[in-house]
């Protein structure tokens, strides 16, 4: 795992330096006419995973639209609790100004007594670029999706609650969200909130979405921009979806490959009559060709 | 790069020896010299800027940046489509202000020039007393696609997920694809460009980079950026989130900011296919212009040449007179 | 009858058209061979820079190598079917133009399809074709049916020249050099005019000219499918493919009569292309121009009557900025030959082929008319700044290339004639054997 960060690190490095060697024609980045766009966000994912992402662009005062993604910059994410500061990793922006870190489920963070966690991201500068630095701060929450049919209505359960310091479930008060997944996006099919000492929330499912060829449907579950517990992913998959897709008939159309049979058949007649008139003639004239003798023959006949 | 260089030397020389040589073969002896004259055109690649910890700012290639799939797909493999797909595409006319995004990263993507354009935003008025309305026109992606019914040699295609591709390395360049499209969507390669030659990225239907010389190009969807999950560069770019893209199987469009029911899209805002007596069964569908979040007007803060295409619509001839008046 | 000493009565009264060739037709030679170097010059450069240096553009793709190319290939259509019909026509006048119109059927044939090659974008793919063949495609069946017709046409081209052929070749006292003679007889494949081989060679033709009629009209019929089977406004039309048929009749008649002036005119045929051939083919001219007339009115009529919206912006395009080409090309290019085909007082041999020129410079503007301006008004508006896509105008390639194409023709036309006369001298013996054998059985009779 190390070794493969190294690794990519430096192939990166490699193609870094390949760059600047390329483009001698670099030019100096006036820090005046621009102003930094440092934006750091997290989101707990379904695998309990946690996604810290930072995108970090330089954008011209003068024209908005000039945006110029800061490449190959070392972010430093900490874990902190007031003076105390622990290095959780750190990753670099990709050509798109992005730097990407994900930390395991397990990972143990600075929690303060109220069970808040501070994490932070840091870009430590540079003779050209200053310091950036923002921070969040959250509770971890944990999220759980079930999909159950009860009394025959397909319903999606969510249970949300924190966990004391004493491993007791505290339930939590928030707004959720219900999703489906697509190809391209996830969509938004309920929205609920959990009140004050409840546990689960349930949203009915709706039966006519055609998921995918094997009739799955992902449900995602999820807190959105909550001021306390950020953003918190849960996914579930079941066989709930009514794939409609027309029958794979491989059918002989005036725009497929091949064509329908009758077209063969009729240029088939067509061109097989001709021809054999064709050779028949030929054929008559090589007859033609090899007579001289009956005419011969026949004069010899006549004279004697 | 250097290395390059001296490589193209010799192949010119390759080139040269085998023109001299083949110059009983006409076509293919001019075909390369009319290669051999372009190698010397710098490849004007699109470039874009970079910020270094270091500030400085440099230009890259921009095909380094474009992300291709991983597996690059053949000729071959780009005629069967991505499984269980059926792509289909919503446009919201009453969202559209000519912002042009669509047109400008759609030619960004393809390596297109100023004027080819494979997305067109025409203004159209169907009468005089008609509200004028933007109307982005991709290619159509028919189910019934007479393009492909007429092409001979079959490098233009319908793959199962809906799209419509051709093959440039299969075209003969006969046009008769162009004149048997009723939505003018496709155009053709008249000359021999510089970019052709930039054999950095394998060819494939997918992206249809590099172009080829005396062959068809047309809107393909972006299916290299299908594949990764990602929406065609058109719906990616619109700032107003016009341009919905999706799979039909699944019933779901996005326009990248909100994702929606198709069939109930399309139900609810009355959803039609242009020019739908035609037959051909468009997979583009369109919302009706009615509502509309931007006043036409705001379309026509634009270049004089694109404001000069419209110049034939009733609506724009009014205006320009009563401006001037 | 001494066949032998008519034979050589003949081949005299040819020879000079064979043999010799005078200033003037050196001249005339000459002058074809650098119009056609032109278009040589002209399509090097179109190969090196591309179809960008023609005036076709992303609206109108298809340019006047298309027309061109109906043009041709209508002649040769007409021409075929023409030939067809007279060989089961029993008449003595036919034998005296006969081979123009076999001469012409075949050239055209050649010329023609040059023309869509030029069209096309990739000449170095052109074997796809083979390799990749899709049959829904019309082109494809244009390709099929032109070449079919092409051997077709060539068959039937040779089997009408070997009597002639075995003529000349056993002419021992015709000045020419040997390749010519050993040509002769390689072409004249050991044909004698024995009973049984002049049968043999009366069946095959039989055969050959059934088969042209009927490939003539396919050819031409999938030719008009090209623009019919789209959904253009002005091409999506059920009568397309029989209003070609008229129309390609028309054009071929007039070239016809052209050639039959020339012909006439230049090598001093007064004694076998008669007025009467000029007023006969004139009075079929004048049914065809009926026809093609009728059949003009119909296909704008509906459109005018029926106005859908598509058609209305085509007629527009047409009575707008076309309005003077489609006048030339559907009424002076019709009524003028209908008025002077009808009077019998103005049917003469200079009259009637004035007619017939008007008919052929009306026809071909008339294939514009039908090729460029529907390109021109697609059914979405054509919204761009560029001129040259917006109009289309031909550049000096496609009309070098045009003209080449022209002077193909007449060249090989002219040649054609130098190898064998240009009045089959194989048919006069046969209507003088005939006639003979009728006196004969008279005579026979009588006694």
């Amino acid at each position: 795992m190390d070794w493969n960060k190294n690794k990519n690190r430096f192939i990166i490095s490699l193609i870094v330096i390949l760059l600047f060697s390329l483009n001698s024609n670099s030019q100096e980045f006036d820090a005046e006419k621009y102003r930094m766009l440092y934006n750091f966000k997290t989101v707990k994912q379904a695998d309990n995973t946690r996604l810290l992402e930072v995108s970090f662009n330089a954008r011209n005062n003068e024209d908005t639209k000039d945006i110029i993604p800061v490449f190959g910059a070392e972010i430093k994410f900490y874990s902190s609790l007031e003076e105390k500061e622990m290095l959780l990793g750190s990753s670099k922006t990709t050509k798109e100004g992005i730097a990407k870190l994900i930390l395991p489920g397990n990972q143990k963070y600075l929690t303060n007594k109220d069970g808040n966690i501070t994490l932070n991201a840091r870009f430590e500068g540079s003779d050209k670029l200053s310091e950036e630095s923002e921070e969040i701060i959250f509770k971890n929450v944990h999220l759980e999706l079930d999909l159950k049919e009860i009394e025959g209505i397909k319903t999606a359960i969510a249970t949300v609650y924190t966990i004391n310091n004493l491993g007791e479930k505290i339930p939590v008060e928030t707004d959720i969200s219900l999703y489906v997944n697509s190809m391209f996006a996830k969509m938004k099919i309920g929205e609920g909130s959990i009140t004050d000492g409840e546990f689960e929330y349930h949203f009915e499912f709706p039966t006519d979405l055609p998921g995918d060829i094997n009739d799955n449907l992902t449900a995602y579950l999820m807190i959105e921009d909550h001021e306390e517990f950020g953003n918190v992913i849960q996914k579930k998959t079941a066989k709930w979806g009514v794939f409609h897709q027309h029958k794979k008939e491989k059918k002989l159309t005036l725009w497929s490959q091949y064509a329908p049979i009758w077209m063969y058949v009729v240029l088939t007649i067509l061109l097989v009559g001709v021809w054999a008139n064709y050779v028949y003639t030929i054929i008559n004239l090589f007859k033609i060709k090899n007579e001289p003798d009956a005419f011969e023959t026949k004069n010899i006949i006549r004279n004697t | 790069m250097e290395n390059n260089k001296t490589e193209k030397e010799t192949d010119r020389r390759k080139f040269l020896k085998l023109g001299l040589l083949s110059s009983v073969s006409v076509v293919a002896g001019t075909s390369l010299v009319s290669n051999l004259a372009s190698v010397d055109e710098k490849l004007q690649s699109e470039k874009i800027r970079l910020l270094t910890p270091e500030g400085k700012i440099v230009e890259v290639d921009a095909t380094n940046i474009n992300k291709y799939p991983e597996a690059h797909i053949t000729p071959t493999e780009s005629r069967k489509g991505i499984p269980n797909r059926k792509f289909v595409m919503v446009i919201d006319l009453a969202k559209c202000n000519n912002a042009r995004s669509c047109v400008e990263s759609c030619q960004k993507a393809h390596q297109l020039d100023y004027h080819d354009e494979f997305m067109k935003i025409l203004l159209i008025q169907n009468n005089e007393e008609d509200a004028p309305y933007w109307f982005p026109k991709p290619c159509f992606h028919c189910d019934e696609p007479p393009c492909v019914t007429v092409c001979p040699t079959g490098a233009t295609f319908k793959r199962d997920d809906n799209i419509v591709l051709v093959d440039n390395n299969r075209c003969i360049g006969c046009k008769f694809c162009i004149t048997s499209c009723p939505y003018s969507a496709r155009i053709f390669n008249w000359g021999h460009k510089a970019k052709f030659d930039n054999k950095d990225i394998p060819y494939s239907p997918e992206t249809g980079i590099p172009g080829t010389e005396g062959t068809v190009m047309k809107c393909d969807f972006c299916p290299d950026l299908l594949r990764q999950g990602e929406l065609p560069h058109c719906a990616k770019a619109c700032p107003m989130g016009v341009i919905y893209f999706g799979d039909k199987n699944e019933d779901i469009v996005t326009n990248g900011i909100e994702t929606l029911r198709f069939s109930k899209l399309i139900k609810d805002r009355v959803g039609y296919r242009h020019l739908e007596h035609l037959g051909t069964k468009p997979n583009v569908y369109y919302l009706p212009a009615v509502n509309r979040d931007f006043p036409l007007e705001r379309g026509l803060d634009k270049d004089e040449e694109i404001l000069e295409r419209y110049k034939n619509v009733p609506f724009i001839e009014e205006f320009i007179k009563s401006s001037k008046i | 009858m001494d066949l032998a000493n008519r034979k050589k009565e003949l081949v005299e009264e040819f020879s000079p058209m064979i043999v010799k060739t005078s200033l003037w037709g050196k001249l005339w030679i000459g002058g074809l061979i650098a119009i056609i170097l032109v278009g040589l010059y002209a399509f090097f450069v179109q190969i090196q820079k591309g179809h960008e240096i023609t005036g076709m553009r992303d609206n109108v793709v298809w340019g006047i190598y298309i027309i061109n190319f109906i043009f041709f290939v209508g002649i040769s259509y007409s021409g075929a079917f023409i030939s067809g019909i007279l060989h089961f026509y029993e008449t003595s006048w036919k034998n005296s133009i006969s081979r123009i119109i076999e001469i012409m059927t075949v050239l055209s044939l050649v010329i023609g399809p040059i023309f869509i090659l030029l069209c096309i974008g990739r000449l170095d793919r052109l074997h796809y074709l083979f390799l990749y063949p899709r049959i829904q495609s019309p082109i494809t069946w244009d390709i099929i049916a032109i070449m079919t017709d092409l051997i077709g046409c060539f068959i039937y081209l040779l089997l009408t020249f070997i009597p002639d052929f075995a003529i000349l070749r056993d002419s021992k006292e015709l000045e020419i050099p040997s390749w010519r003679r050993k040509m002769y007889k390689f072409l004249a494949i050991g044909y004698k005019d024995t009973p049984t081989q002049s049968k043999r060679l009366h069946k095959i033709k039989n055969i050959m000219s059934a088969m042209i009629i009927a490939l003539a009209i396919v050819a031409y019929t999938v030719l008009a499918w090209i623009f019919s089977l789209t959904l253009q406004p002005g091409w999506n039309s059920t009568i397309f493919a029989t209003y070609f048929i008229i129309a390609g009749l028309y054009s071929g008649v007039s070239v016809i009569i052209i050639s039959m002036y020339v012909i006439r005119r230049v090598y001093k045929l007064e004694n076998y292309l008669k007025k009467i051939h000029f007023i006969g083919a004139g009075i079929v001219l004048l049914v065809i121009s009926l026809l093609y007339g009728y059949f003009t009115f119909s296909e704008y009529f509906a459109k005018w009557f029926s106005h859908k919206t598509s058609d209305t912006n085509l007629l527009n395009t047409l009575f707008g900025r076309y309005f003077w080409e489609f006048i030339l090309a559907n009424y002076i290019g019709i009524i003028i030959p209908i008025i002077i085909l009808f009077f019998k007082k103005l049917r003469t041999i200079k009259s009637i082929t004035f007619a017939a020129i008007v008919a052929v410079l009306g026809m071909w503007l008339n294939r514009y008319i039908i090729v460029v301006p529907t390109l021109e008004t697609p059914f979405l508006p054509i919204q761009d700044t560029r001129t040259e896509y917006l109009f289309y105008s031909a550049t000096w390639v496609e009309f070098a290339l045009s003209f080449a194409g022209i002077a193909a023709f007449f060249l090989f036309f002219t040649l054609l004639i130098k190898l064998v006369p240009i009045i089959p001298m194989s048919g006069i013996i046969e209507h003088e054997r005939k006639v003979i054998k009728k006196t004969k059985n008279y005579t026979d009779g009588l006694e």
